[in-house]
């Protein structure tokens, strides 16, 4: 088995092989057998399994169930999900990474960033803990918001909705956002504002032709992996839905458990897949973008 | 010239202190209530720590969470030192592959991970650490790579072997410790990215800390929040403290 895996692992890199020493390579070998086995392996074998039917045959079938109900409904939840939580937290979030960049005390902005490493990784059940003991049926600012007279629970909101689900995951993905973009507001440099200054630039013409266009790739960027944490979370979606909302993360997980039958066995693999594909659409592009303005933010 | 009240950073800080302690507090303060006394008190937390799973899980936890430091500085330290000494051409390949957990979804890699290791290795929680390896690796790879690549690493290592040391010992007497900014960057973010793990261990059945407030949760509801926040303050307070004693440069890196 462990050989077969290490033949997966290098079969991507046939050709390269060929024209390099054994020299050139070999030092990399334990990390890419590591690699190999552990991630490129599994994934190869998601991707190949969910192209199997019931009698290991090869069939389209488990695609075509994914993209009906309920598992289309769960696709465009979670790419809703994904996009909305992105966007509300996409402006607040570079703004005050902009605040706490430019205006912050050294000391202040490295204890923002280990706050933001922690909370960015909140979820699960102590966020759904701390979202039930806020604004929960028996939360202290359900309480204190009820009596200044605005009753959330008067309506159909509940924090396993999906606007509820929604308000939590607005928890990580602000300090997602401060963290993939502090980097960009880093490095600005004051002598551009300075240049711009010289050459009779005012505040707001320096935005314009300076300072926005240069941080809007880092911007789309960073909204793009905000979309795919969103898209993908599950532990948050797990601790605070009963089965009441449909969500690919959660459907995967309810068919891989054995909690959810299905007719067809690799009905999760199919929907693994499709995760997969959304999530490079997002994901490579946010890499490639980062790889560009990485050029310029170099000192 | 920044020792001036500054609007803007007050508001920002303000606005995001809400947001942030407003669930954190609330959270808190359930924590701490006493039902049968009435009042406040310290009894949930007491009630967690003389657990005996509390202890069983926490060390579970924290020894998975080593063995993924570990297993992350022996292979990425070694093999990266190597890409940016040989200048291989390998190496924008293997920067790519670094790369490509961040694309995968966890939930879907857990699948993978279901379906193709063998019996043996899925009965033994030692898969784990290697898991957990390929999900820090995006981040661990690029922190290593800024603490070597703000380093002369070619003189540093030509200095080390004319004088005498081996390779291990050029690793882990000399580069380890001229780039231990990067190195404690990538521990913490390994460590607590283990630690806190629970979308993949949970899928593949396993159970750690952060798996076990589940079962808490069904029969010690005010319990099972005091191990939730202290499961969000050690991390917070120990991270801090780290980043606060580190002198200024070697915050750079992580995430």
């Amino acid at each position: 088995m462990g050989f077969k895996s290490i033949g997966e692992g290098a079969s991507t890199r046939g050709r390269a092989f060929l024209t390099f020493s054994p020299r050139s390579f070999l030092p990399a070998i334990p990390f890419l057998l590591i690699f190999g086995y552990f991630f490129l392996f599994p994934i190869s074998r998601l991707v190949y399994v969910a192209f199997l039917s019931n009698e290991h045959t090869l069939t389209l079938s488990n695609f075509v169930t994914a993209f009906k109900e309920p598992y289309k409904t769960g696709f465009i939840n979670s790419i809703k999900i994904g996009l909305l939580s992105a966007a509300i937290t996409a402006i607040p979030g570079a703004l005050a990474a902009y605040f706490i960049e430019t205006r912050g005390p050294s000391k202040l902005r490295r204890t923002i960033a280990v706050m933001s490493g922690v909370l960015a990784n909140t979820g699960g059940i102590p966020l759904a803990f701390m979202f039930t003991a806020a604004i929960g049926l028996q939360g202290r600012l359900t309480k204190i918001l009820k009596a200044a007279g605005w009753d959330i629970y008067a309506g159909h909101f509940s924090l396993g909705t999906f606007t509820g689900l929604l308000i939590v995951y607005l928890y990580f993905q602000l300090p997602l956002m401060v963290i993939v973009f502090s980097p960009a507001i880093v490095s600005l440099r004051k002598e551009w504002i300075e240049a711009a200054r010289n050459l009779g630039a005012n505040q707001f013409n320096y935005w314009i032709r300076i300072g926005i266009p240069l941080l809007f790739p880092s911007f789309i960027a960073s909204f793009l992996l905000l979309f795919a944490s969103g898209f993908s979370a599950y532990a948050t979606a797990n601790a605070l839905t009963v089965g009441n909302l449909p969500l690919t993360p959660l459907q995967i997980g309810g068919l891989l458990d054995g909690n959810v039958s299905a007719q067809q066995l690799n009905l999760g693999k199919a929907l693994g897949v499709v995760m997969i594909l959304i999530s490079a659409m997002a994901v490579v592009p946010y890499l490639v973008l980062q790889r560009r303005a990485a050029k310029w933010q170099q000192r | 010239m920044k020792r001036r009240l500054d609007i803007p950073l007050i508001a920002t800080l303000s606005i995001l202190g809400f947001f942030v302690f407003i669930p954190m507090v609330s959270a808190f303060e359930f924590s701490i209530r006493t039902p049968l006394k009435g009042g406040y008190g310290w009894d949930n937390y007491i009630w967690a720590v003389t657990e005996e799973e509390f202890v069983h899980y926490i060390l579970r936890s924290g020894w998975l969470a080593a063995a993924t430091v570990v297993i992350t500085l022996l292979i990425l330290v070694p093999t990266l030192t190597w890409l940016h000494l040989s200048q291989s051409k390998i190496r924008p390949f293997i920067d790519g592959l670094s790369l490509l957990p961040l694309v995968i979804p966890v939930v879907a890699f857990a699948v993978g991970a279901q379906i193709s290791f063998p019996e043996l290795m899925q009965n033994t929680v030692l898969e784990l650490p290697f898991l957990y390896f390929v999900l820090a690796l995006p981040y661990a790879y690029r922190s290593l790579d800024i603490g070597l690549s703000s380093i002369p690493l070619k003189t540093i290592t030509e200095a080390a072997r004319s004088a005498g040391a081996n390779w291990s010992r050029t690793i882990t007497a000399v580069i380890i410790p001229v780039i231990r900014g990067s190195v404690m960057a990538t521990v913490a973010l390994t460590f607590a990215l283990s630690l806190g793990e629970y979308t993949l261990t949970v899928l593949l059945h396993w159970d750690t800390f952060p798996t076990w407030v589940t079962y808490v949760a069904q029969d010690n509801i005010l319990g099972a929040i005091a191990i939730s926040m202290m499961s969000l303050i050690l991390p917070f307070a120990i991270l801090t403290g780290l980043t606060l004693l580190m002198p200024e440069r070697s915050s750079q890196g992580g995430k």
